[in-house]
């Protein structure tokens, strides 16, 4: 299994103080939604991922694969381990179709 | 506007004026009767520091002349180290080969390249210097040269919008990946000018239909207007990140003091990045509050377009009558 990596050219950031409040909501039991938590640009167009994806965002730094991304959300996430392998495919086969990841 | 800086947690651009100095004397110059003092490259490379911290992608140096300071190339690769887009435009007077490479080793991701006209005369006696179109266009085939992407703009005003199509053909015979067709600010200059520069609202729609017509059509070459008052042309396919002005919202300006304004054009203070805090500033400021939160005035009140423009230009707007929210002069509805 290769690892995967970021696209260079899509310029990222984490808004942190989103992050931690929809950490927070979710502590709280309450249900943030689908707000975005980390902003990616693509050719002059902004996008925004949701928890999950951000987090998922960030572990892709070129040193994992995909089955070990599946490890490290499930220290973080209380949540089957099919769940996350088919929420992380999901993830990556839409991410890799937009060209936003490579393989590395 | 809580909504936004809860997003948004610090600008995604910053576009930065180094120095007011200049070679040239430009009759449109929003900054030419601009004077501020100037930072160390370490009181610079300070505020690089900041701006990384605070996640900022992309910083634009501008001016002035950038490439008037010496430390252009040394505060461009601390930036790039630092994880910064780094980006500037220039007149390309001092933008030869040895620069160009200079500027590519520095980390530069594009460079901008101001031609106003492909007629080599008109463009002289517009920047108010002979052999500016030459060097200008030496600095395109350096860039190309080199391998680094350039970017074409264009201030339009009455001694070019009936000739746009020409400076896209110059820019497509120099390689330059975007052509940048800025709208005329009423600002410094500009605003002394502008009678004798500037377009009726009639002649902006004119311009605007055509050239978007000429945007959708085209393949080959990257058209930019960024202008908030199009948004209300039939044929306007953008999906802008924010709507009406970016300025205060996506972008700031810095001086060469390190004084923060919304953008280049309107010449209020903010605060300063080295002294003051900046998320304090950018959440609370009463200046950026209400960029962000205009009300409709005057026809802007009972116009359908309002809601897709936000009253257009907030800084021609202002300059014109001190007021945010009146409407965009250039506006034709």
């Amino acid at each position: 299994m290769t690892v995967l990596k970021r696209n260079p050219a899509i310029i990222w950031r984490v808004e942190r103080q989103r992050e931690a409040e929809v950490k927070q909501a979710l502590a709280a039991g309450d249900d943030p939604g689908e707000r975005g938590t980390v902003l990616l640009i693509d050719s002059g167009t902004m996008h925004q991922l949701n928890l999950v994806g951000g987090t998922i965002w960030q572990l892709i730094d070129g040193t994992r694969t995909a089955a070990d991304i599946v490890a490290d959300l499930a220290v973080e996430y209380d949540v089957s381990q099919d769940e996350l392998i088919g929420d992380v495919e999901a993830f990556t086969s839409d991410l890799l179709q937009r060209g936003w990841l490579l393989h590395g | 506007m809580a909504e936004f800086t809860d997003l948004f947690s610090a600008p995604l651009t910053f576009n930065w004026t180094l120095s007011y100095r200049c070679n040239f004397s430009c009759v449109h110059c929003y900054s030419r009767e601009e004077a501020a003092e100037e930072l160390s490259t370490a009181e610079i490379c300070s505020m690089v520091d900041i701006l990384a911290e605070k996640q900022v992608p992309f910083i634009n140096f501008g001016g002035g002349e950038p490439l008037v300071r010496a430390d252009l190339f040394d505060v461009a690769t601390y930036a790039t180290s630092k994880g910064l887009n780094v980006s500037m435009n220039s007149n390309g007077w001092l933008l030869d080969l040895a620069a160009a490479e200079k500027l590519k080793a520095a980390g530069f991701k594009s460079v901008g390249i101001s031609i106003d006209s492909a007629d080599a005369a008109l463009h002289d006696d517009f920047r108010c210097m002979q052999g500016a179109w030459d060097r200008a266009v030496g600095a395109l085939q350096a860039l190309r040269t080199v391998g680094l992407r350039s970017t074409l703009s264009a201030v339009i005003s009455r001694i070019n919008y009936q000739h746009f199509r020409q400076i896209l053909d110059l820019a497509r015979d120099n390689g330059v990946a975007q052509v940048y067709l800025h709208n005329f600010k009423c600002s410094g200059r500009g605003f002394k000018n502008r009678e004798e520069l500037d377009l009726s609202p009639e002649e902006w729609k004119a311009f605007y239909v055509e050239a978007l017509a000429v945007k959708n059509a085209t393949t080959d070459i990257s058209i930019s207007f960024d202008d908030p008052v199009i948004a209300s042309l039939p044929g306007y396919a953008e999906n802008p990140l924010v709507k009406g002005s970016s300025c205060g919202k996506l972008s700031l300006h810095l001086k060469p003091n390190g004084d923060i304004t919304p953008c280049g054009f309107i010449p209020l203070v903010v605060g300063n990045l080295l002294h003051d805090d900046f998320d304090d500033l950018w959440k609370n400021s009463h200046i950026l509050n209400a960029m962000r939160n205009k009300e409709a005035k005057g026809k802007c009140g009972s116009c359908g377009s309002y809601e897709s423009c936000l009253g257009g230009c907030t800084a021609r707007a202002f300059a014109t009558t001190g007021d945010f929210s009146e409407p965009d002069p250039h506006c034709w509805k």
